[in-house]
């Protein structure tokens, strides 16, 4: 069983990737809709994946992913975003998230982040 | 009359579309001028076509000079996009352009050159916006040249052969913030009553793929 955390404003966009998630795995899916509360969420239930959405109202994606790798410096973070620019792709990289997923997020893009992910994780248990 | 009322959830979807459009369209201006720009959430609304002034005015308020630059779409979705820039910000758009260093320019051509700048940055932007939203709605829309609205915002009015007096208009509208620049703009989508029928399918439509 994987715990998920999906941060999304938009109510349609958290639908829209829980639909994309494989179903033939075991997930336990929790939802976050800005930076305050995915972080109060994290905290909560430390989830393995955080998808997170950058452009939200009370607290953005950037000083979300910030705030919650100060909790886990391994958090495992998958930037899930319309902001594709590259001032952007630099901002998320450098706070540390895994990688960035260009909206509309895709089946096949989530199953691709997800083995990212799973390899990371992987890689902490081992390390 | 087809049914013109838009669901919370109709309205969710349009934002999320407005926030994939126009985050693919700060992408491609970020290309060509090298400059970021920081996003916002999009609003939505519908508002009747004779308070058009009264709409943008409303959302506009703050704001001393605009400059518009408009632009039709046309397609099952169709309609006018109106960026609105402050009024001076075309000598930092020429900047960013990299035609600065032509210090040559007269006065006139300098002015000239502001207006081509703006004129650039509205193509740029509302083609990729509008051109991404309508790809995820499976339309194809054609586009008018962008030119420069010379009326005052507020006096604005939409074009009869699109905009039937009476009729219903839906708004996308997003504020942008140029990073360094202090420009802030806002990129209005303003569709017509037909595509508001049209609209209400092809978003459930979208909607299918993920239930
Ligand atoms: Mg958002």
């Amino acid at each position: 069983m994987t715990t998920l955390l999906i941060v999304d404003d938009s109510p349609i966009a958290r639908q829209i990737l829980r639909k994309c998630l494989p179903n033939d795995d075991d997930f336990t899916v929790l939802e976050a809709c800005d930076g305050r509360d995915a972080i109060e969420k994290f905290r909560q239930f430390r989830p393995a994946i955080t998808f997170m959405d950058m452009t939200m109202p009370v607290m953005d994606g950037f000083a979300a992913i910030a705030e919650i790798r100060r909790m886990n410096p391994q958090a495992v973070i998958i930037a899930a975003t319309a902001d594709v620019q590259p001032k952007a792709r630099k901002r998320i990289a450098d706070l540390g998230a895994l990688m960035l997923l260009p909206k509309p997020v895709s089946p096949g893009s989530i199953r691709d982040a997800l083995s990212r992910a799973r390899v990371a994780l992987e890689g902490e248990t081992q390390g | 009359m087809s049914d013109t009322r838009f669901s919370t959830t109709e309205k969710d979807i349009l934002q999320e579309l407005m926030n994939i459009g126009f985050g693919q369209a700060a992408a491609d201006l970020a290309q060509v001028i090298g400059l970021s720009i920081e996003l916002s959430i999009p609003d939505i609304q519908l508002f009747k076509v004779c308070e058009l002034s009264r709409h943008m005015a409303e959302k506009m308020a703050g704001e001393q000079e605009f400059s518009l630059v408009e632009q039709y779409f046309l397609g099952k979705f169709q309609g006018i996009a109106l960026l609105a820039l402050p009024a001076r910000s075309g000598k930092k758009l020429v900047s960013l352009f990299g035609l600065q260093d032509q210090c040559n320019w007269s006065s006139e051509n300098l002015e000239m050159l502001e207006k081509e700048a703006m004129i650039e940055v509205g193509n740029i932007l509302i083609g990729a916006c509008v051109g991404k939203i309508t790809e995820l709605l499976n339309d194809v829309v054609l586009f008018s040249p962008p030119r420069m609205m010379i009326q005052d915002v507020r006096d604005s009015i939409l074009p009869n052969h699109l905009f039937a007096p009476g009729s219903l208009a839906i708004s996308l509208k997003t504020v942008f913030h140029f990073e360094r620049k202090k420009i802030t703009g806002q990129l209005f989508l303003i569709a017509n009553q037909d595509s508001i029928a049209w609209l209400k399918t092809a978003l459930n439509t979208f909607m299918e793929q993920y239930e």
